[in-house]
């Protein structure tokens, strides 16, 4: 049973605070840009990372800090730290990761790409001829959409979209008057930030604010301009982001509290060569403090850079190209349903393909026995061939219910109108559980057999999203289990609204029962621990931030419980703590692939048992999302991902220890010991898999049974 | 798989047939607090498989045991259920459903509207069951469910429902169901007679405990409660108490059962608590929890009367008794079940009313002889031959009352009665069966004969008129005629039957008392004994 909140006590020795856990991960992605191990472009994806991840940060966590802080609301947080105290130990975190982050972009890899040809210059180092040809550009394309805005004390600050660029200058004083005046130029979005030039060798690009900033006499004329700088501001954006990029509504927004967070910026990065006097009068009317001003030395916004990625001639400086292996052989996809009532399906993506996950549904929507189709899509794009099979499941008249969560991406229109489609082509479409968030990723198929009514389940740690199945690793389970469909049922109906929630049996769903069911089996290995039996808990998510479960494995510790847990990001939880965590090991893995599964092990005295989940323990996923919390029988099946959970432990490569004060140490090969790095050996254990079910194959015969088999068949 | 059938039905010259594909069927019931589907596959010979079950909360026994009438926001939120219960039929290719309510729907002003809408905006049909109706389906899946427990052959076990509306109570007797009516213990009712009770809790309880008592004083009346030595529980309040009380430490499959004494404790127990209480702990819904204290205060006040030492707690629901009428080798199994229990149900109301047994027995017989024999000239189905059958057994109950005009007195005393399996209106048609069996035949005048409608009322007359002719072939109860069958000849029909002694005055009897049968068959009536030919 959950505590009740006023009951609990205060123990802020006991938890890390979550914005810093969260800082210590996106340093940990840092780690990534500088390491020089990695191939160049690699370090230069994970440097726009950074930079994505903390604009996001912003938006959304400094500025709830914030806003509390204005509020007056000075509650420290389960780590003890109020809002002033974390906002100041955030900023000074954040300038360090700026120097961090700027030194090896602007140093390191933008050099070394610049060596094969791709540079980025200034347009006052192009030579007059190519001078000439940007500025005619300008004149014709840009110039149009610039809007010149003088400012003055008499009229308030122009409303400047939050995370745009900007060019802030500062012009003589007019006539009569000491006081030079600041105008502000948008730099419009809908043009690239990188202007490649149209001549020369290799790739040269300028930077657009760059371009804006050399015709900026055009813009003021007869106006000596004094100096310029561009800036960008971050602005409280309302939206929590999770971790899958989707967002949350703040629940009750009242409107005048969102006019005021809007208007109030909490980042402002600027160029650092804007001097004392452009910035201190840029920073008197954005009403920023001190802590929230960052110069940078560099582009600002390093996102665009992310576009270097697509240029074929630095392709070599890339990760190897990577191939998912298909663990089921062309006939056994063809046969899904056979194959599925023979034996339950793990996949383990991005190692494992996910073409099997597109056959069950596209089979089932040309299969003339299925009935039905229900599935949940959170993000997915509207090419893919789910969606497609959906659409054409629903036109053949079965019946297709799919759950669509609007909240999921930023191109909510894109998401509408596939959504619309399948309405059109008759599927049941549903936008959303009113007050949650579906999160849970579930497929379910309803046949009728020869014996009768069978369901096939789909149930999966990621979304039925073909691009990020390449990119993130989850496990996904493919099951006629009778009882876990009886369940994938009464979950689809309480989730259309066409039943209260359900009694489920093996399946665990949030908000109602997936807490309580984790602490539970907590819980157990904890009493089998104080029977003196050998106890294990081992645990996989993304972010651990839930009081209720992290006093448990606290508790489960105490006991004697061995509990390693790999949690990519935010962890709350204190490991090695005398007397409280002392037997609990945390560790993080950073890689090529982003770590998204969710999986937990509990050793059961011997009766292992093995759990997926769609869900981090995190309150906002346990309280305000459907989840889904699922079990792995089969004994392949469990082998497969407790393996792959071990794996993570072993990691001596891409593997952080958490430590006791909430910093993170990279492992190290110890003194002859083998490198191991858990993504790779993962990706070479599903290519061994796959020989192996193939020798298998090659050296079995199967015999004909029907003349059928003869034919071209 | 598919290929391998092929070539086994070459090597057999003989293939057995295939058993038929699994019927998928879907069961709904629209009760006072929820409404409820339940989707199973019926293959011949099996128990029906549960494929998916499903219940959406709506109050409509709470608008209905208030106002009288189902408000506009109970029907939208009714509506929303069933358009999903449709939903999900389909997504199973349902083929045949049974759509139910009972009182909640039944007894509100606005119920055809309501049902109208329903079928409009949901395309479902919605049957509208009555109590008897009820209690039969109920009793059907009990006794499947049960099928082989000691409980089933027990003198005397009380079977009970608290539902919203009223309370289903039965009497068993080896099994069979010899008394059974609807009594005025509906949870939701108690709960909204004292809904503006403003006093304590404790002084809520006796109130609601003194309600209860007297309405048990009159269910004794009825049937002999305390003469039960097993105790029957359904019912959703009762089944939240077993999963409280017993923990989960039985065997698979076996059915809950629950100590007197724990259960007594459970309920003193619970009923301390506030509402608020039970909402938070045992984490109940608002509509749930109102109800639970009201209910299991019934279902304790019956346990003290009998002299059960557990309450046997089986998953049984209304939707399981709907699920067995599609089974498809039960149906004709189940009719002949459901009529032996409505026959000793009615004997049951006979001894009550210390009828003469042996003359009841044979006047049944001989009437249902003759309505066999008539069946092509009266067109009436298996229902009304058993309607008939209980009019038979019936008839002279008046006399309890008092002789003279005593086919009055059994009109009035089965119009009262209740008789297990049989509605209302059934009661309305026997009970006018059973005053028609002498003396004067249908009138004008006669306001309960004139309450039915026109094509009822032709029933009673064919019934009454088979009736009054068999009473008379047993007119000094002494069972010399023990058989009868009707002879069509030329204009006629004759009565042959097959008797020991003389019969005068059975044979003045039988002809004066076929004025009505000749009235409604329009023919003559003659007389004979079998074997002699005129």
């Amino acid at each position: 049973m959950k505590p009740s909140g006023g009951s609990r006590k205060r123990e802020p020795e006991l938890f890390l605070n979550r914005e810093l856990s969260w800082l210590e991960f996106n340093s940990r992605v840092l780690e990534e840009a500088l390491d020089g191990t990695n191939p160049l472009m690699e370090r230069l994806k994970f440097a726009t990372i950074v930079a994505s991840n903390l604009d996001e940060f912003f938006m959304v966590r400094v500025a709830a800090l914030r806003q509390r802080l204005q509020d007056g609301d000075e509650r420290p947080d389960q780590a003890g730290l109020t809002p002033a105290q974390q906002l100041s130990l955030i900023s000074k975190r954040v300038h360090e990761m700026y120097g961090q982050l700027y030194h090896v972009a602007v140093e390191d890899i933008l050099p070394a790409i610049a060596e094969r040809g791709v540079r980025i210059v200034r347009v006052g180092e192009l030579d007059a001829s190519s001078r000439e040809v940007l500025s005619r550009q300008f004149r014709a394309d840009l110039f149009p959409a610039l809007t010149p805005l003088a400012i003055d004390s008499s009229r308030p600050f122009p409303m400047l979209t939050g995370l745009s660029l900007n060019v802030a200058l500062l012009l003589a004083p007019a006539e009569g008057e000491d006081q030079a005046r600041l105008a502000v130029v948008q730099v419009p979005g809908r043009f690239p930030r990188l202007v490649r030039l149209p001549a020369g060798d290799g790739a040269t690009f300028v930077l657009m604010e760059d371009l804006v900033k050399q015709e900026l006499r055009e813009l003021f004329p007869g106006q000596p301009i004094l100096e310029s700088a561009a800036f960008r501001i971050a602005r409280d954006s309302e939206l929590d982001l999770d971790d899958e990029g989707g967002r949350d509504h703040l629940q009750v927004v009242e409107e005048e509290l969102k006019k005021r967070r809007k208007s109030q910026v909490v980042r402002l990065e600027v160029e650092e060569a804007a001097s004392g006097m452009l910035l201190d009068t840029l920073v008197a009317r954005l009403g920023v403090r001190p802590e929230d001003i960052y110069r940078i030395k560099g582009p600002l916004d390093l996102r665009p850079l992310y576009g270097f990625l697509g240029l074929p001639s630095l392709d070599d400086l890339k990760d190897r190209p990577f191939r998912p292996v298909t663990v089921l052989a062309p006939r056994q996809m063809e046969n899904i349903f056979d194959t599925l009532d023979e034996q339950d399906v793990l996949l383990h993506h991005p190692y494992d393909s996910f073409d099997p996950v597109a056959a069950l549904v596209e089979r089932a929507a040309d299969d003339p026995d299925v009935l039905a189709i229900k599935q949940t899509l959170y993000r997915t794009s509207g090419d893919s061939p789910i969606v497609n099979a959906l659409a054409r499941a629903a036109e053949k008249g079965k019946q297709v219910t799919v759950l669509v969560e609007l909240l999921a991406r930023f191109d909510e229109r894109s998401n509408i109108r596939w959504a619309r489609s399948l309405e059109e082509a008759g599927a049941h479409v549903i936008y959303g559980v009113r007050g949650y968030k579906t999160h849970a990723k579930i497929c379910l198929v309803v046949r009728r057999g020869s014996r009768g009514i069978r369901r096939y389940v789909h149930l999966g740690t990621g979304n039925y999203n073909e691009r990020t199945a390449r990119l993130y690793t989850d496990f996904g389970l493919m099951t006629a289990d009778a009882q876990i469909g009886e369940d994938a049922s009464a979950v689809f109906n309480a989730v259309t609204g066409y039943s209260d929630p359900p009694r489920t049996r093996k399946l665990a769903m949030a908000p109602t029962m997936l807490r309580e069911r984790v602490i539970e089996l907590i819980e157990r290995e904890r009493r089998r621990a104080e029977a003196g039996q050998a106890a294990e808990i081992r645990a996989k998510m993304n972010s651990l931030l839930d009081e209720d479960i992290i006093r448990a494995l606290y508790d489960a510790s105490r006991a004697g419980v061995r509990i390693r847990l790999n949690v990519r990001g935010i962890c709350c939880l204190r490991p090695g703590l005398k007397g409280v965590s002392d037997s609990i090991e945390v560790v993080s893995i950073l890689d090529r692939f982003l770590e998204h599964s969710r999986v937990a092990y509990f050793r059961n005295g011997g009766d292992e048992e093995v759990y997926l989940s769609s869900a981090d323990w995190m309150p906002r996923n346990l309280d305000r999302r459907i989840e889904l919390l699922f079990p792995v029988e089969a004994p392949e099946c469990r082998q497969k991902v407790v393996a792959a959970l071990e794996a993570a432990f072993q990691d001596n490569v891409k593997g952080r220890r958490l430590q006791p004060d909430g910093s993170y140490k990279r492992r190290r090969p110890a003194k002859g010991e083998e490198p191991f790095r858990s993504q790779v050996h993962l990706q070479r254990e599903a290519e061994r898999a796959l020989e192996r079910s193939r020798a298998a194959e090659a050296t079995s015969f199967e015999p004909l049974k029907t003349p059928e088999g003869l034919g071209g068949r | 798989m598919a290929r391998s059938k092929k070539l086994s039905t070459r090597q057999q010259p003989e293939p057995p047939a295939p058993p038929p594909p699994p019927q998928t069927v879907a069961a709904v019931d629209m009760g006072a607090s929820a409404i409820r589907a339940v989707i199973a596959e019926v293959a011949p010979g099996g128990a029906p498989r549960i494929l998916e079950e499903v219940s959406r909360g709506v109050l409509l026994g709470k608008d209905t045991f208030t106002s009288g009438r189902i408000g506009a926001a109970t029907v939208e939120a009714a509506l929303r259920a069933l358009e999903g219960f449709r939903q999900i039929m389909e997504s199973y290719g349902v083929t045949r459903y049974r759509a139910v309510a009972t009182s909640a729907v039944r007894e509100a002003a606005n119920r055809d509207g309501f049902l109208d809408r329903i079928r409009l905006r949901t395309g479902i049909e919605i049957e509208v069951i009555d109590g008897s109706e009820e209690n039969r389906l109920t009793y059907q899946a009990v006794k499947e469910k049960l099928e082989g427990h000691e409980v089933l052959a027990s003198e005397g076990a009380l079977l009970v429902e608290v539902g919203g509306g009223g309370a289903d109570i039965s009497f068993l007797r080896n099994g069979e169901p010899i008394h059974s009516g609807n009594y005025a213990l509906g949870s939701i009712r108690m709960r909204q007679s004292l809904a503006s009770w403003r006093g304590g809790n404790d002084k809520r309880i006796q109130l609601l405990r003194r309600h209860i008592h007297n309405i048990v004083e009159d269910i004794q009346r009825e049937m002999p409660v305390s003469e039960a030595r097993d105790f029957i529980a359904l019912g959703g309040d009762v089944r939240f108490a077993a999963a409280q009380i017993g923990g989960d430490a039985r065997p698979e499959g076996s059915v809950p059962a629950i100590s007197r004494d724990a259960f007594i404790e459970f309920v003193d127990r619970i009923s301390m608590q506030e509402m608020d209480q039970l909402i938070e702990r045992y984490r109940l819904p608002v509509a749930d929890a109102e109800t639970l204290v009201p209910a299991l205060l019934a279902y304790q006040e019956l346990l003290r009367l009998t002299t059960a030492g557990c309450i046997l707690v089986p998953d049984v629901t209304l939707r399981a008794g709907l699920l067995l009428e599609f089974a498809p080798d039960r149906e004709g199994h189940g009719i002949e079940d459901y009529g032996r229990q409505v026959l000793a149900s009615a004997a049951a109301l006979g001894e009550k009313y210390h009828y003469d047994a042996a003359h009841a027995r044979i006047v049944a017989h001989l009437a249902t002889r003759m309505f066999d024999d008539l069946r092509a000239e009266h067109g009436l189905d298996r229902r009304q031959r058993l309607l008939l059958e209980v009019a038979a057994i019936l008839h002279d109950i008046g006399n309890f009352a008092n002789v003279r005009a005593h086919h009055k007195h059994s009109q009035y005393l089965i119009s009262v009665s209740n008789v297990f399996g049989l509605s209302a209106e059934d009661m309305a048609v026997v009970s006018n069966v059973a005053r028609y069996h002498r003396r004067g035949t249908p009138q004008k005048s006669h306001l309960p004969y004139m309450a039915l409608d026109r094509d009822t009322r032709v029933a009673v007359n064919k019934m009454a008129a088979l009736l009054r002719i068999a009473n008379a072939l047993d007119v000094d109860h002494v069972q010399k005629i023990k058989d009868v069958k009707m002879v069509a000849e030329e204009d006629s029909w004759v009565i042959e039957v097959e008797a020991a002694g003389e019969l005068t005055m059975e044979r003045q009897a039988a002809l004066a008392r076929a004025d009505l049968f000749t009235e409604v068959f329009g023919r003559k009536v003659s007389f004979r004994e079998a074997g002699m030919r005129p």
